[in-house]
This record gives structure tokens, C-alpha cells and sequence, in this order.
């Protein structure tokens, strides 16, 4: 059966309805939902249209860095000036998904809400250590997105909340960052690997997301000890292996994608590395 | 009006870049397909599909079905065979397909119950409460399966009534091997023990057409006629199909088709067609079905086809002997298979003079949907076979693979290993224009470390579709338009653009003021398919025919006029010319004074139809296999990255023998489209198949060429090497730029990182894999 | 049921759509904009492009009663002398056509944003729309043209 698609005016509405409906689901840009509809593979009892609770597609700047409404796109994040100039690696990653037009529709609130272990964004807000704010008719809480994501798509959402912002620090004067992401089949498919990484200003740290490389989107932080770029990738390469455990599909068997895995590993390493140069 | 009208004087005949019919109309999306027709009021048809790749129906539950709101009807195959009997069972080689599964599924998706509702979603509800129970027949996956025998997709063989080469099959029990070809010349076993040989087993996976036009199919019935409004290649052969499954003479049964949004030969034959006939014929209501992306997955694949195979050469580097044994896979339902078995097979040694050849060719059924015509009709899976082996044998004698192909190409004259003449056919011409185009004479940077260049050439062959007919039908307006009925659809080739300049250069006319008349088989005339390259030839000699006698017509009616003979009088721009007396008969004056009427019509048609000659039983050749031949070649300029395996195309080069461009920017979209086609096949398409079931059926996972697959550089070369018979020599292009792509692609590779790969697509971890075999460093 | 106010091309349309009913559909059924199509029914093809505000979307993941009150293009609402519609029939960029539409509404969003974009930028934005014919090349060039077109403009 078509589950009721509810829109409620106000965030309190909102929670409410999440709070007494059965089997809900937060509908965002619904791109997604939208989707699992078509192939019969969504499961759910009532969807809570988030599209006309007002404030909810902000972004703020902040003390830290950005604070990003749930419903601002992820086309907005890509193209916003604000966003590239506080967090150019989310903006430049964000930039990466599907295409222009479903950018334009799919949320951020929901991209990261689907839980999909092969989406791009959430390799970089693991690197740059954003958060996310969850409400409910209990209240408000935060995440931290390195703890987020628990297992094949599944998330730290609770039944009842949905997310009300993503908090995005941006990286310290002098870091340099970069995104990679590698495809099997057609240059425009789902990724095969992708990998976020960060280097800072005294290139003591190397901090690095993985996306499809695993059941779950990865975080990797790798301590370097003052040696060169080589010695950066070697330290990189060796931290990541042992996080690989790609799922086999159409676009690679799992030791293909653990071999594409150090490919952008490497690739991401270097081309952060000679940004900051 | 951005539609561009040429100047007065502008030639707009053949050799003309006019532009495309209709142009604005589909840039602003204007032009009408067949889902567009409005559907108020109509039942929607949905159906249940089997979820077995092989198995019997023991009951079929549908009163749930029945039930739900808005649910006008639910049909089974049973219900269908009580009327139709064994009618229901059709197809264009085999009579073995049911529009719905009769007792017996034989692939999974394959349609076993249809639900008539009052819109799509309660039709789509509907045939989920479908409850069917099965019992499990053993699966038949692949053709090893298939042709180890322990079960059979079918209890007994059942051709067609359509081609009587096949009926010598009927009845045949035991067996998967719905047709067999064997070519026979000489002694090529003997032959390739001496010399140089290679040999390899090659396989080129199912891909699917994806036009992005979803087939379509609307059925009504007016008094005691069937109507169907359709997105289909082939209306004469639906309504042939048609008829036959309902018992009704052809003035009875019409077909309309608008337009097609893409097809590559997804939409021919039986495909939503017979089901909607049945339910649209029985229900006595409007009745329509649009088939889901994933549906249209289901409806028709290209074949799968593995094939082992090899060639040798003597000391002098002349081709002695070539073997090969081909297996298409041609899944549940026969389908045209046994056609593309045959007249893939009979060329799958490639477009080279070979005193031995031996080839064994099969069409094998399997529990997978059924496998039917797409772009190349087969032959692209035997060309990835010679274009290998060539390629490797040349490399094996330490020669230059372009030279090795060029010294062994047949020619204008040469009468090929399976019997037929060379004509309109420069393989020669073809080679040459890619190799000067890529530069493969000059020297070429391999590049270092992670990225490594290469390049490779490959040559393709196909023959024409043949024996074929083809009508048209010309009616001159007496304001000197005129309007060309011929049932060739147009479906981006640009048919309704083409045959046009063919009338107005018979007739001298400006080819803007002629309009071809949208295919309905009440009006437009008999025209076997539009398939297979054939149109260019066929229907366009059929057009120069009809425009000549209209030609005739008027010298005619001009000499009548002037009270004389025809002698000194010639059709011009400006009318009937006295070429002894400088007098004008203008075009209007003479059709207005012979009918006394405004407005009326002359009417003239014509017939075009070839020949052949069926195969040898015993050697399988013929001295006329078909009416011609199209040549093609490419060259590939690529990077492979040999860190992930990613190949990169830097330039490809498509060369195709047209005999004579009619429009010559409609022939180079054709070479580079098909390129690009081919240049997914031959780096990731494929349809991914496990225990029977299509894994990747929606645009999410099945992967097609974006703009961002593009070569860097894609440069499409028109050769023209005039057919005798051709209409002002020119023959089709619709297939010829696909044919050698995969091959060129791989034998860059080769070049560029030393790996041989023989299965398709060359995906990065295949090729990487196959560096990791070879030991290649990285 | 719930009433909704659609502005396409400049008229505006009280429809009545259920919750789950698609923009998509909508827009072919009710109000007969056919150059909007279904190709794939994920987003991935973009034969259903439309703009919303000037914004590509598309619409067989868009449910209508989402876009209450917005106005919309479609392709088939263009006029026949948009610099972007002229461009593609002049540089011949369409063999059957039936991907077009959605090419020319994504090649009008990317020339409001960017009105020289250069070819990388072209195919970037372009990389969502599948013509099947393979007129890639004639595309990106008539995008490159109605650029040139309106600069000048």
C-alpha cells in the first residue's frame, strides 16, 4: 500500500507526527525515497514531507564553521559561496553526486539519512568532523558524524528524530584537502571507490574518508611523522588496508575495489599534498 | 521560424546537408510518439511476471486480483490459448513465443498473467496479488548448460510458417539447438597445421539497446477492425503477426506508428504487440500498455555469443585457414535467432580471402529472456572473434597488424569463403582512411610510468538484409508538393528526411515541399522491416522508382500538352522544359489542366524487391547470400592506466562504406553514434545475469555511454564506393560503425600493455587482471 | 486529492493531483506537456527534465503536490527563436530527438549560471542525460554556440 505522505508546517508538527505515526520516514528531497518506491523495496507506513516546515534550508555561518539546514540541497552546498569558501572539500565533494539535476533535488538531511555506504558526502564531513543535530519531541541532540554511520545503511537516527543540522567545522588556516572518486564502469556511475582526504598545515595528520570501500562510509586518521609525500602515501596505504571490506557487485569484485581503494588513496593523498604546496 | 527553409537555388537533392525533418519540432520535444496519445478512459494493462527461470505452472491464484478496486479484467495464458489456441504462439523465425506463459515458464520476468485496470498504479497493485504456484524444471542458464542436454527449454522445435529454409525443423524433440549453420571450403584442419596459427575462445556478453523511448503499444477495436497504435521497426510484419494470432484478413488489422524515440532493434517483431492485440481484441476496449525501464529490459537482449575459434597464415603472410564455432544464446524464445546465426556465421571469418574455412554456428536456447536483433544483427559478436585473431596472427609473424589486414582483404570481385561476390564494398578504402586519420604511421609517445598509450584497427563486414521488399508511393500535388507514402520508420536514422531528397533529385524539386507520410498500414504501402541497413537500399530504390515514373508521368502530360512526342522534353526546376523550343510546362499547370481540378493528385508507385540464394545444404555458401555488403573500419588511439585498468580513448576513427552519402551529416551521427554505442560495449555494457535472474535492469546500474565516455577526439569518415544498383549508388549505414569498435578498442590495449583480452567488456578490473596474469609491471 | 496551482510556461493550472502522484505525470496527463518523458524513472537519464524557477529537475522522482505554486518550463513552452533551441537545430544536435528537451533545459540552467561556461564545464553539466543516438558532440557544440549567441545578444 502507498504510505500517506504528511506535511506539517512546523518543526514541533513535525516532531509530533514522527513521535505518534507508525513505520515513519522523513521525506526530504525524496530522490531517494522516490527510488525504493519505484523498485517496491520501501518500507514504510507514513512519510513526514519535510518541504514546508519553514528554516529548515539554511546555511549559517558560524564561529566554527557552517551550520547547514537538512533541507538545503546538495546543489546549494556545491555552488554556494559561503560553502566554498569555509569548507571547499565539502563542496567540492558535494559536487560529486549523481548528477546536477537530482543535486538539485536531493537534500542533505536525506543523504546522509539513506545511510548509503557508496555516497560521496559523508567521506568528507568524516575528514572535516562535522556533526549531526537530531530532534525529536524528546529533544535535541548531536552526533558526531564519525560515529554516525553503524552499519549497512543503517544510522544513528533514533525512531522519532529526524535531523535538524549538520554543523560543519571549517578546516584550520593552511590544511589542504581533495576528493577522489573512481568509477568502474561509465565515468558518471556510482563510485567503485572514493576517498575524501585532508592534510594540515604542519602536515602532522592525514585524515581520510572512505566511501564504497566498505558496508559503511570510513574514517581513517593517519599520524605522519615528517617525512615527504611518499612517506605520507605509504603511512595513508597501510592505515587504510586494513579498513577495506568493499562489497562485490556489478562494478568490481571486493578485491578490485580494495585495489581501486589504495589507487585513490593514493591519488587523494598526493593531490591534497600538492595543494598545499 | 528557426526551421530552415533553403533559399530558392539551394540543392536539397542527393549529396545535400539538408537539415533533419522536423528539427525545431524536437528540439522543443514537439513531435508526437505513440505514449502521447491521450488515454482517458482506457483499460492500462500491467503484468504479473514469473519469478522462475524454468518451471510449471500447477495454479494460478488471481481473485485478489480481481477484486481490487478499478481492476477490469485479469487474463491468463490459458484463458488466451482457449480462444486463440495455438495461434497465441508467434514470432518472425520460431512460432514458440505465448504473450503470456502457457503451462510453462522459461525465464524469469517472463509475463504470466495480465491485469486490465482503470490506471497504471492500480493495474501495477493488481498484478502483485497475482499468486502463481510453481513446479521447479531444471534452469538452463547458459549454453553449456543448454548443450549438455539434461533438459530442454522447449518439448519440440516450432518454426514459422514465415521462412521455409527452417521447416525441415518442425516437431524436432531433444534438443536446444533451435538452428544450426555450417560453413564448409576446403580443408582447414589440414591447412592450419602448417604456418603460423592463433586460436582463442572469445565471449561478448547479453547488452540491451536502451533507446530512451520506452516501447509502447495501444490497441482498439473499431467495429471489426483491430487497431494498433505501436512503437515498432516492423509494422507490416505486426500486422501480419497480428492477424494470423486473431484469424482476421489484413484489411482488418491496422497499425500506426509515430515516430520512434531511438530503437537499434528493440521494437521489432512480437513484442507488447500480440498481448495488447489479444486483450484489446477480446475485451473490445481501448487497452494500453508502456512498459517500465526494467519491463523493457525484459522484452528482447542482444545474444550472448561465445566463440572459439582460430586463424593461420602461411610464410608469405596470406590467410590459409580459419575455424570457427559460434554459440548465440538466444535465451527462452527463438525470436529472429536462427537469421542472426546464420547470416553472422556465414562472415565469421571475417572480410578476408580464405581458401579454408570451417564454421559451426548456433542459435541455443536457455532460460533467459529472449534474445533478438540489435544493431549489427550478430555480427559484432563474430567480428570481436576475427578481428582478434587477425590482429594476433599478425603480431605472431612480427607484422604490422594494418598491413597484415590490408594484404589479406577481399576486394572488389573477390568471391568470398561463403560464395558471394565483393561489390560496393572498400575494406581497402575503409583501413586506409582510419590509419591516415589516426596517424598510424607516425611515431607514437607510450608514455611512462602510470599511463601507457596504444593503438588498434579493426575491419568490419555485414551483409544487407536480404531478400526484402519494399513499395512506395508518390502522389504529386497540383501545386507542385508532394506527399511520399513508403512504410520505413523514422527512428533517428532520418529516413523521412533522406527519402525525400532522393524524390527532388528525380524530379528536380526543392525536397522541403515533399512530406513522408507517417507509417499506417491502411495507407503506406508493404515494406518488409526497417531493420538491418536495408532502408537506404530498398525503400530508397523503391522511391527513385516511383519518382522516375512520376518523372515519365509528366514528360507525358507536357507531350500530350504540346501535342506531340515526348522527344526534346525534360523535367527541370521550373517545370516541363521544350529543350527544342525553350517553352516551360509548369509542374501546377499540367496536373490542374489534365484533371480540371485545384488540388488534385498524381499518383504513381513502385516496387523494389531482392533475391538471394538459400545456402548450400551441404557447404552452406551461395553465390547470392546477399544483395551487398557494408564495409567499415575504426581506429582507436587509448590510455590504459595501469594502476586501475581504466581505458581511455583519446581518438577514435570510424570509417563506413555508404557507397553514395545521400545526406551526408545524417551519415557521419550514424558512424559516430553507432561508435559511441559501440564504445560502451566494448568498455562496461552488459547485462549481468545470476541463476537466470537480470541483476542490473534499471539505468542506476546498467551503465550507457554519457557525454563524459566521449573519445577526446571521435572523427566519422564517409566512404564512397557507388553501389551499381544502389539509388545514385548509395546503400545503409546504420550498423556499419559499430561492427569493429570492441575489437579496435582491444587491440589497443594490446598495444598499449600487452594483455590479450577475449571477453567483453574490457571493464578495468578485467584488463587489470589480465596485466596481473601477464606479469605486466606496474 | 488536493488542488494544486501550477504556473507552466507562463499559464497556470489548477490541478488536482493525489500525494503520490508524479510531477511527471502530471505535466503529460493533465496539462499535456509531452516534451516531458519517462526514460528511466530514477533520474538518470534526464528525458524528464524540467525547471522549476529556472532550477532542473526531474520529474518522475518529483512529486507534484510538492511544487504548489511553482512556476515551471518546459521545453515544448520555449520559443521557437530561444538562442539555446536555435542553436541545437543549427549545429544539428538531435537524431530521434526524444532526449532533446531535456539537453536544452539543462543547457538553459547551466547558461543562467555560467554564461561562458567552456567545454569541461558543458559536460559536467550535461553528465545526467543520456542521448542514446550518440549527438554528443553536436550538444556540447550547440550549447558552445548559444553561449556565443547570447553573448552577443
Amino acid at each position: 500500500m502507498k504510505p500517506p505522505l504528511h506535511q506539517p508546517t512546523s518543526l514541533a508538527e513535525a516532531c509530533e507526527l514522527l513521535d505518534t505515526l507508525e513505520e515513519t520516514m522523513v521525506y526530504g528531497g525524496g530522490t531517494a525515497i522516490q527510488i525504493l518506491i519505484k523498485q517496491g523495496v520501501l518500507f514504510a507506513g507514513n512519510l513526514v514531507d519535510l518541504s514546508r516546515v519553514p528554516g529548515l534550508a539554511e546555511i549559517e555561518e558560524t564561529a566554527e564553521g557552517l551550520r547547514v539546514g537538512p533541507m538545503t540541497t546538495l546543489r546549494r552546498m556545491e555552488t554556494s559561496e559561503v560553502v566554498r569558501r569555509r569548507v571547499p572539500l565539502a563542496a567540492q565533494t558535494y559536487g560529486h553526486v549523481a548528477n546536477p539535476r537530482v543535486r538539485n533535488t536531493a537534500s542533505v538531511g536525506g543523504n546522509i539519512a539513506h545511510g548509503d555506504y557508496r555516497l560521496d558526502p559523508p567521506t568528507a564531513l568524516l575528514v572535516l568532523g562535522a556533526r549531526v543535530e537530531l530532534t525529536s519531541v524528546r529533544g535535541t541532540r548531536t552526533v558526531p558524524i564519525r560515529d554516525f554511520f553503524v552499519d549497512f545503511q543503517v544510522t544513528a537516527v533514533e525512531p522519532g528524530e529526524l535531523i535538524t543540522a549538520l554543523h560543519i567545522p571549517a578546516a584550520p588556516a593552511g590544511n589542504s584537502s581533495t576528493f577522489v572518486k573512481m568509477s568502474s564502469l561509465g565515468e558518471n556511475d556510482w563510485p567503485a571507490a572514493s576517498v575524501a582526504a585532508q592534510v594540515d598545515a604542519e602536515r602532522r595528520t592525514l585524515r581520510l574518508g572512505l566511501g564504497a570501500l566498505a558496508h559503511v562510509p570510513r574514517y581513517v586518521e593517519v599520524p605522519l611523522d615528517g617525512g615527504g609525500v611518499d612517506a605520507a602515501v605509504a603511512a595513508a596505504t597501510a592505515a587504510v588496508e586494513p579498513e577495506l571490506d568493499p562489497i562485490p557487485d556489478v562494478r568490481g569484485s571486493a578485491d578490485y575495489k580494495r585495489k581501486l581503494g589504495l589507487v585513490a588513496t593514493e591519488d587523494a593523498v598526493r593531490r591534497a599534498w600538492e595543494e598545499a604546496r | 521560424m528557426t526551421q530552415t527553409t533553403p533559399e530558392p537555388g539551394v540543392d536539397t537533392g542527393v549529396g545535400s546537408r539538408r537539415s533533419r525533418v522536423g528539427a525545431a519540432g524536437k528540439v522543443l520535444g514537439q513531435l508526437r510518439h505513440v505514449a502521447d496519445r491521450p488515454h482517458g478512459g482506457c483499460a492500462h494493462v500491467a503484468v504479473h511476471r514469473s519469478t522462475r527461470p524454468h518451471a510449471r505452472i500447477t495454479s494460478i491464484d488471481v481473485s485478489e486480483a480481481a477484486a481490487l478496486d478499478g481492476v477490469e479484467g485479469v487474463v491468463t495464458g490459458a484463458d488466451l490459448y482457449k480462444v486463440l489456441g495455438d495461434r497465441m504462439f508467434t514470432g518472425p523465425a520460431f512460432s514458440d513465443q505465448p504473450p503470456l506463459a502457457v503451462d510453462r515458464v522459461r525465464y524469469v520476468g517472463e509475463p504470466v498473467v495480465a491485469v486490465l485496470a482503470r490506471d497504471v498504479a492500480t493495474a501495477r497493485e493488481a498484478a502483485e496479488l497475482v499468486y502463481v504456484e510453481y513446479e521447479d524444471l531444471e534452469p538452463i542458464y547458459d549454453v553449456a548448460d543448454a548443450l549438455a542436454e539434461r533438459a530442454f527449454v522447449h518439448d519440440a522445435l516450432r518454426p514459422s510458417v514465415v521462412f521455409g529454409d527452417l521447416r525441415h525443423l518442425s516437431g524436432k524433440t531433444e534438443t536446444n539447438i533451435a538452428y544450426q549453420y555450417n560453413l564448409k571450403l576446403g580443408d582447414p584442419e589440414s591447412a592450419a597445421t602448417q604456418g603460423t596459427s592463433v586460436g582463442f575462445e572469445f565471449w561478448a556478453p547479453p547488452v540491451h539497446h536502451v533507446p530512451i523511448e520506452l516501447p509502447a503499444t495501444i490497441g482498439w477495436v473499431e467495429a471489426d477492425r483491430l487497431e494498433l497504435y505501436s512503437t515498432t521497426q516492423t509494422p507490416s510484419y505486426v500486422r501480419q503477426s497480428v492477424a494470423d494470432m486473431l484469424g482476421l484478413p489484413l484489411s482488418h488489422v491496422r497499425i500506426r506508428v509515430a515516430p520512434l524515440g531511438g530503437s537499434f532493434g528493440s521494437k521489432m517483431y512480437d513484442r507488447l504487440e500480440p498481448l495488447i492485440a489479444a486483450l484489446a481484441w477480446l475485451h473490445r476496449r481501448e487497452v494500453r500498455m508502456v512498459a517500465s525501464r526494467e519491463e523493457a529490459f525484459l522484452l528482447t537482449t542482444r545474444h550472448g555469443a561465445g566463440v572459439i575459434s582460430s586463424m593461420s597464415a602461411d610464410a608469405d603472410g596470406n590467410l590459409t585457414s580459419a575455424i570457427a564455432d559460434v554459440r548465440y544464446d538466444t535465451g527462452a524464445y527463438a525470436d529472429v535467432g536462427p537469421r542472426i546465426t546464420a547470416k553472422s556465421g556465414m562472415i565469421a571469418a571475417g572480410p578476408y580471402k580464405i581458401p579454408n574455412v570451417a564454421i559451426r554456428s548456433r542459435c541455443i536456447y536457455t532460460n533467459k529472456p529472449s534474445a533478438g536483433p540489435f544493431r549489427g544483427f550478430g555480427v559484432p559478436q563474430v567480428t570481436w572473434s576475427h578481428e582478434t585473431l587477425i590482429d594476433e596472427l599478425a603480431r605472431a609473424r612480427g607484422e604490422d597488424p594494418a598491413g597484415f589486414r590490408r594484404r589479406n582483404l577481399l576486394r572488389e570481385g573477390d568471391e568470398s569463403y561463403m560464395g558471394t561476390v565483393m561489390h560496393s564494398a572498400d575494406f581497402v578504402g575503409c583501413l586506409d582512411a582510419v590509419t591516415e586519420a589516426i596517424g598510424w604511421d607516425k611515431p607514437l609517445d607510450r608514455g611512462s610510468g602510470r599511463w601507457r598509450r596504444g593503438r588498434g584497427v579493426a575491419v568490419g563486414i555485414k551483409a544487407v538484409l536480404t531478400p526484402t521488399v519494399a513499395n512506395a508511393v508518390l502522389q504529386l500535388n497540383q501545386d507542385g508538393s508532394a506527399t511520399l507514402m513508403i512504410s520505413t520508420v523514422d527512428m533517428g536514422q532520418g529516413s523521412d528526411t533522406i527519402m525525400p531528397q532522393i524524390v527532388a533529385e528525380v524530379l528536380s524539386m526543392d525536397a522541403e515541399r515533399i512530406r513522408v507520410v507517417a507509417v499506417d498500414t491502411d495507407v503506406t504501402p508493404y515494406d518488409t522491416i526497417t531493420a538491418g541497413s536495408r532502408s537506404t537500399y530498398h525503400t530508397g530504390n523503391a522511391v527513385r522508382g516511383v519518382a522516375e515514373r512520376m518523372r515519365e508521368r509528366l514528360v507525358d502530360l507536357a507531350a500530350k500538352r504540346a501535342g506531340g512526342s515526348s522527344r526534346d522534353l525534360k523535367l527541370t526546376a521550373d517545370g516541363v522544359l521544350n529543350t527544342a523550343s525553350g517553352e516551360v510546362y509548369r509542374i501546377s499547370e499540367l496536373i490542374h489542366e489534365h484533371f480540371g481540378a485545384r488540388g488534385a493528385t498524381l499518383t504513381e508507385e513502385f516496387n523494389y524487391t531482392t533475391s538471394w540464394q538459400p545456402y548450400d545444404k551441404e557447404t552452406g555458401r551461395s553465390a547470392k547470400a546477399t544483395e551487398h555488403w557494408f564495409a567499415g573500419a575504426v581506429a582507436v588511439q587509448l590510455l590504459v592506466d595501469r594502476w586501475t585498468g581504466r581505458v581511455r580513448v583519446e581518438h577514435l576513427v570510424v570509417a563506413g562504406d555508404v557507397g553514395r552519402a545521400i545526406n551526408p551529416t545524417l551519415v557521419e551521427q550514424q558512424l559516430a553514434g553507432s561508435a559511441i554505442m559501440g564504445l560502451g560495449h566494448a568498455l562496461f555494457d552488459e547485462l549481468v545475469f545470476d541463476q537466470g535472474q537480470m541483476l542490473n535492469s534499471t539505468l542506476l546500474d546498467y551503465q550507457l555511454p554519457s557525454v563524459k565516455d566521449l573519445p577526446g577526439k571521435l572523427t566519422p569518415i564517409i566512404i564512397e564506393s557507388p553501389h551499381a544498383t544502389g539509388p545514385f549508388g548509395a546503400k545503409g549505414v546504420g550498423e556499419t560503425g559499430i561492427i569493429p569498435i570492441a575489437p579496435a578498442v582491444a587491440n589497443a590495449v594490446r598495444d598499449a600493455v600487452g594483455v590479450r583480452i577475449t571477453r567483453l567488456p574490457l571493464s578495468p578490473e578485467r584488463v587489470l587482471q589480465a596485466m596481473d596474469e601477464a606479469g605486466v609491471e606496474k | 486529492m488536493k488542488l494544486i496551482q501550477l504556473t507552466v510556461n507562463g499559464r497556470r493550472y489548477d490541478v488536482p493531483v493525489d500525494d503520490d502522484e508524479l510531477l511527471l505525470d502530471v505535466l503529460r496527463d493533465k496539462i499535456g506537456a509531452y516534451s516531458v518523458r519517462e526514460g528511466c524513472g530514477v533520474g538518470a537519464c534526464g528525458a524528464c527534465t524540467v525547471l522549476v524557477g529556472g532550477t532542473s529537475v526531474s520529474s518522475c522522482l518529483a512529486r507534484a503536490v510538492r511544487y504548489d505554486g511553482a512556476e515551471l518550463t518546459t521545453a515544448d513552452g520555449l520559443p521557437e527563436d530561444d538562442a539555446v533551441v536555435t542553436a541545437f537545430v543549427e549545429s544539428r544536435a538531435m537524431q530521434c530527438g526524444y532526449c532533446i528537451p531535456g539537453f536544452v533545459l539543462m543547457a538553459h540552467e547551466l547558461l543562467a549560471e555560467n554564461p561562458q561556461p567552456d567545454r569541461e564545464q558543458i559536460v559536467a553539466h550535461l553528465e545526467g542525460n543520456i542521448c542514446r543516438c550518440g549527438t554528443y558532440q553536436e550538444i556540447c557544440r550547440a550549447v558552445e554556440v548559444a553561449a556565443e549567441r547570447r553573448a552577443r545578444a
